[in-house]
């Protein structure tokens, strides 16, 4: 089978990117000013968005927000990343009663639901805020790909190369980034992308609930948690405009995930 | 035979039960690890007023100056014998609370479980049928970007077309004011359940599906003369069903969590409501009880499927249910 690349996808996302970057010349300095005079308007040549309920501008809001949105997600991102190889790499090196313990382990935690780990963290957490969030969204999230490190590190890990670097004693943290990471890290990489989608996925229905983000740090899903209450007076463009960005960008970044995955398949041997 | 039976049954409730003393110890020992002081969420605001001797006494009545293992056998012997402390919030005994409103949560994940599942084959089964042509690669595409878009939105899509717009159908709560009305009031939300989590499965489905079709027995069958749905119905399917069963567990986790949010959306009374609001209101009895029903249902489908499959095929006495994606498509 040919191996199409997602230009198109990736474009989008370079697109929505500058523009987050770029927030403060697309969308004025502050994206919080309340124009009090003209609150819940509809898309207009002024106002390219609309205003929502506040007065707010939603075009440089949604800049300014998608920012928040995709740091979240990449901080959530780096720190499941982080400790899914390490734990990963633990339990496939070590003996089989500890890797037996910490596979059990890691599937109590899978059988509940994350978002309930998220908000049962986030309240002992206390106030929310980015930093929090992303934390929080990261250390749910990291047993499936922790699983699949696993898996791949116990396939290399009678090799002859991790023997002699071992026997020439190397430490496991060598061994780890020198011999295994680059050896599974193709395997791993479109379940990372596809951590990154459900970590913004996440921030913006923990937002949108009410127990994200507060309504003066915006995000995406923030500015939808006053879409529901809009709704009702008919401000379809409150729900509509975040939302095809949020959208738009989980599609973008799904399709990215499934094209590395077939990129990097192992051809079959049997 | 028998004999083996119920040390087999025997085994599994131990895995079970030891699998929820984990859970109940995690749960248990990470809230009391939170800072902020837990009188203040069983008092509320008039906290701020008690004196220092009105605090010492409820601290000892709630038995809060004890240490967290004194602490934690005292719930843990309450559970045993059904009693999981109460609601701050409710100022009622949790599992009273729970027991008012987990039909309503069984009915929405009920529903929803079994309509994806059903429709999640047949969808498997119609792309494998087609299998690399237009209408494939279209349900492909498709079923990748519902499954990506956060099942709120979803919900609020629905509400917006159906409730603002159309005015046909309910847009929260479980049933009207008079009671009845309980299946207007379940469609959006099963709806929006479906649409978001029907490709996780039934893309599971069609890999397996389609791994089976290149199977050598296949070509037997066509010799024999069977149609292309009789090989697929009969055949593929029984050996795939296995596959389909673990699927199936590995998904409740996804789905449950999924009905929560959707519960929350649509305002509908049930677990995940309570679990929202116990864990914003830090009642730590009632999240708790949420969280060990949700894990116990989960574990307790994980083992449901690995009994059905060692039934169905004793091979997989020795096999882990696992989720594997990679080496499928």
């Amino acid at each position: 089978m040919k191996k199409r690349r997602p230009y198109i996808s990736i474009t989008i996302l370079v697109l929505i990117g500058a523009g987050c970057l770029l927030a403060e010349a697309l969308g004025g300095a502050n994206p919080y000013y309340m124009h009090t005079d003209q609150i819940s308007q509809a898309p207009s040549a002024l106002h390219l968005f609309g205003t929502d309920t506040l007065g707010r501008d939603v075009f440089s809001i949604i800049w300014h927000g998608g920012r928040i949105s995709l740091i979240i997600g990449l901080l959530a991102t780096l720190i499941s990343t982080g400790i899914a190889i390490l734990y990963g790499c633990v339990s496939g090196l070590a003996g089989p009663r500890i890797d037996d313990a910490l596979m059990r382990f890691s599937e109590i935690l899978m059988s509940v639901p994350q978002i309930l780990l998220v908000i049962f963290l986030q309240a002992i957490w206390g106030k929310p805020g980015v930093l929090s969030i992303g934390v929080v969204i990261g250390v749910t999230s990291w047993m499936a790909v922790a699983k699949m490190v696993r898996s791949e590190v116990r396939q290399i890990r009678g090799s002859e190369y991790v023997l002699a670097a071992k026997t020439m004693g190397a430490g496991f943290f060598y061994i780890l980034w020198n011999h295994l990471m680059p050896n599974f890290m193709p395997a791993i990489m479109f379940m990372i992308v596809t951590n990154l989608g459900s970590a913004i996925a996440a921030e913006a229905t923990l937002s949108f609930l009410g127990l994200g983000l507060s309504v003066d740090t915006v995000s995406w899903g923030s500015l939808m948690s006053l879409s529901q209450q809009a709704m009702l007076t008919g401000a379809w463009w409150l729900l509509l405009i975040p939302g095809s960005f949020l959208v738009v960008t989980l599609i973008c970044i799904t399709e990215l995930g499934e094209a590395l995955r077939t990129a990097n398949r192992r051809e079959r041997l049997l | 035979m028998s004999r083996d039976n119920v040390t087999y049954c025997l085994k599994k409730a131990g895995q079970l039960l030891f699998a929820l003393f984990v859970l109940s110890l995690i749960v248990f020992f990470v809230s009391r690890l939170a800072p902020g002081e837990p009188l203040k969420a069983y008092y509320g605001e008039s906290v701020e007023k008690m004196s220092f001797q009105q605090l010492e006494n409820a601290r000892e009545r709630l038995g809060l100056n004890d240490s967290l293992l004194t602490q934690y056998i005292r719930w843990g012997a309450g559970a045993l014998r059904g009693d999981f402390g109460i609601s701050y919030i409710y100022k009622q005994p949790a599992l009273q609370v729970v027991s008012q409103v987990y039909g309503n949560t069984a009915l929405l994940a009920g529903t929803s479980f079994v309509l994806i599942f059903v429709l999640g084959l047949l969808l498997a089964v119609f792309c494998v049928r087609h299998e690399g042509k237009p209408v494939d690669r279209l349900i492909c595409k498709i079923g990748v970007a519902a499954n990506s878009i956060p099942e709120f939105f979803v919900a609020l899509i629905l509400i917006l077309i159906f409730s603002v717009s159309l005015g046909i159908l309910p847009q929260s709560g479980a049933h009207s004011l008079e009671g009845g009305g309980i299946l207007e009031h379940l469609i959006l939300p099963v709806s929006a359940i479906v649409v978001s989590h029907i490709w996780y499965c039934a893309y599971l489905m069609r890999s397996k599906l389609s791994e089976e079709v290149r199977r050598e027995y296949i070509l037997l069958c066509k010799v024999k003369g069977l149609s292309q749905r009789q090989i697929i119905w009969k055949h593929c399917m029984r050996n795939i069903f296995p596959a389909v069963v673990s699927i199936m567990a590995i998904f409740l986790p996804h789905l449950l969590g999924g009905a929560y949010i959707i519960e929350m959306v649509f305002s509908y009374p049930g677990l995940g409501k309570l679990g929202v609001e116990s864990a914003q209101y830090h009642d730590y009895n009632m999240l708790m009880l949420v969280s060990l029903l949700t894990g116990g249902a989960v574990v307790l489908a994980n083992m449901l499927a690995q009994v059905i499959n060692e039934k169905l095929d004793p091979r997989f006495r020795h096999e882990e249910i696992r989720e594997d994606r990679r080496e499928q498509s």
